[in-house]
């Protein structure tokens, strides 16, 4: 019976591969074997769209709630990532207004325009500057610390806690040495928000911080803390990667830059940009029943991996995936997921960084050029994106 | 049972339907542009922004719990008529609905 016939076990994969050059790998396993166990990651991969889709719109077979990971030890909660159905829904919800658009279009991107115009300001016209290090990370940062309700943290200090809690919760190995850190980081997150909590309690304010302790029906403080630090965790490599890839993609495609200088319709190239190296590449989901996926007979008690970087890139769905092109006629990417954990943050990157970033930089800053395209290094098996973005400035 | 969808230029596309589905889900299997429906169907991405048609509107019914929250999302303007079409079941007496499609879901 095809059905009961377990996905092939792959024994060469290597997390260092993965971690280096996954989308060789992805467009060979999309090929030859869309649904493989890979034993160097524990996880069956499923590397085609449709299948990805499918586990993310079925919450009811493909659970997100797994409490035994190494993000319950990091964040030193059981986080709403990890829950589903009504209880993830109600720790949603609890911040979710702070989200959304109405807010964003009458808070965050005005302040987010005035804080992209000082950064933008500190940079020197005429040199070369790694803008993925001066740029992408701090703006990232400084605006998820607004929006969060806790501007009097540094940019340093959030890009501290973010990597403190990635590496924590990516720390599958069970080694001492990434929870030390990450129990610093919370430390110094919990010391910080005990004083941020009086501060919008006595003074309410439309941060996330804000509408979650004076709700009218507050959800349990535990949980407001652990969401914050979510978001802290999820909020700040996401879109610093996003805004990194997208201005590698349009100085490497000077035609397609020039079309959208004139345009001025930035929007796509965003969703391009996340498209093409999704800055979340993978995600886990617990298989709550025997299912077959792709003729393949999945148990229960497996955990699938969505790979969203090569749904990105299935043939199926995208012409030239390769190639970074914001013209495409159709660009339906899974980096933001799909069903009830589709990503929080959607709106405000949109509205960010595609809405606002893209167009001042590119204004400030006409003649920007990568004089070596070939010293950007790209990194990252589950989150992925450049971490070095040499530009010289002009 | 037919749906047929009206873009925002009046381009207009005809598709077949199935009871039980719906009506973001059937724009997206017939590849009907305007309808993304990114987080599919989960209340969680309102890409999938309709407006009804006004002679359908009563049969369709108002906003579900929840869904105008959404729809202060949506990227186009939000109408009396506006839903969002992952949260619009198809009945039988919905056979011939008319959806009209807004400029921009993004």
């Amino acid at each position: 019976m095809p059905d009961h016939t377990l996905a092939p076990l792959d024994e060469t994969i290597t997390i260092d591969q993965l971690t280096t050059a996954p989308y060789p790998i992805y467009k060979r396993l999309r090929a030859e074997a869309p649904v493989t166990r890979v034993k160097s990651v524990g996880r069956t991969f499923l590397t085609r769209y449709a299948d990805c889709k499918y586990v993310k719109d079925t919450p009811a077979l493909f659970s997100s709630n797994d409490p035994n990971t190494p993000m319950k030890k990091a964040f030193q909660a059981h986080t709403l990532m990890r829950k589903d159905g009504p209880e993830h829904m109600a720790e949603r919800m609890a911040m979710a207004s702070s989200l959304m658009p109405k807010t964003i279009q009458d808070v965050w991107q005005p302040l987010y325009r005035q804080l992209a115009g000082d950064y933008l300001d500190r940079l020197p016209k005429g040199e070369i500057v790694d803008l993925h290090k001066d740029l992408s990370a701090p703006i990232a940062a400084r605006i998820l610390a607004h929006i969060l309700g806790i501007p009097e943290a540094t940019d340093e200090e959030m890009i501290f806690w973010s990597q403190a809690l990635i590496d924590g919760a990516g720390n599958f190995g069970w080694q001492p040495e990434p929870f030390v850190i990450s129990d610093h980081a919370n430390l110094e997150m919990n010391a910080l928000l005990e004083d941020a909590v009086k501060r919008v309690r006595a003074e309410p304010d439309p941060s996330a911080l804000s509408v979650m302790v004076n709700a009218e029906n507050p959800i349990p403080m535990s949980q407001i803390i652990a969401n914050i630090k979510i978001a802290i965790g999820g909020g700040i490599n996401e879109p610093r990667d996003a805004l990194s890839t997208i201005v590698y993609g349009l100085l490497t495609e000077p035609e397609q830059l020039e079309e959208l200088k004139r345009s001025q319709k930035w929007g796509p190239a965003f969703e391009e940009g996340v498209r093409w190296v999704a800055p979340i590449q993978a995600s886990s989901r617990l298989v709550l029943e025997d299912v077959e996926i792709g003729g393949f007979h999945i148990p229960r008690g497996d955990t699938v991996m969505t790979i969203q970087a090569s749904a990105n890139h299935d043939e199926d769905v995208f012409d030239h995936p390769e190639k970074f092109d914001v013209f495409r006629a159709k660009n339906p990417h899974l980096s933001f997921g799909s069903g009830p954990h589709h990503c929080a943050g959607t709106h405000v990157a949109r509205r960010t960084v595609g809405a606002v970033m893209l167009e001042m930089l590119f204004d400030r800053f006409p003649d920007i050029t990568l004089p070596d395209p070939e010293i950007v290094q790209w990194r990252g098996f589950g989150f992925r994106g450049p971490i070095n973005l040499p530009v010289k400035l002009g | 049972m037919k749906i047929t969808f009206i873009a925002a230029d009046g381009t207009t596309t005809e598709v077949e339907a199935k009871e039980g589905d719906s009506v973001m889900h059937t724009a997206v299997q017939n590849d009907v542009d305007g309808i993304i429906g990114e987080c599919g169907g989960s209340m969680m991405c309102a890409t999938c922004h309709c407006y009804v048609d006004e002679a359908w509107a009563a049969a369709v019914g108002g906003q579900e719990d929840g869904e105008s929250d959404l729809l202060d999302c949506a990227a186009s303007e939000v109408k009396p008529t506006s839903r969002l079409s992952c949260q619009i079941r198809l009945r039988r007496e919905l056979d011939g609905l008319v959806i009209h499609l807004p400029e921009s879901q993004l």
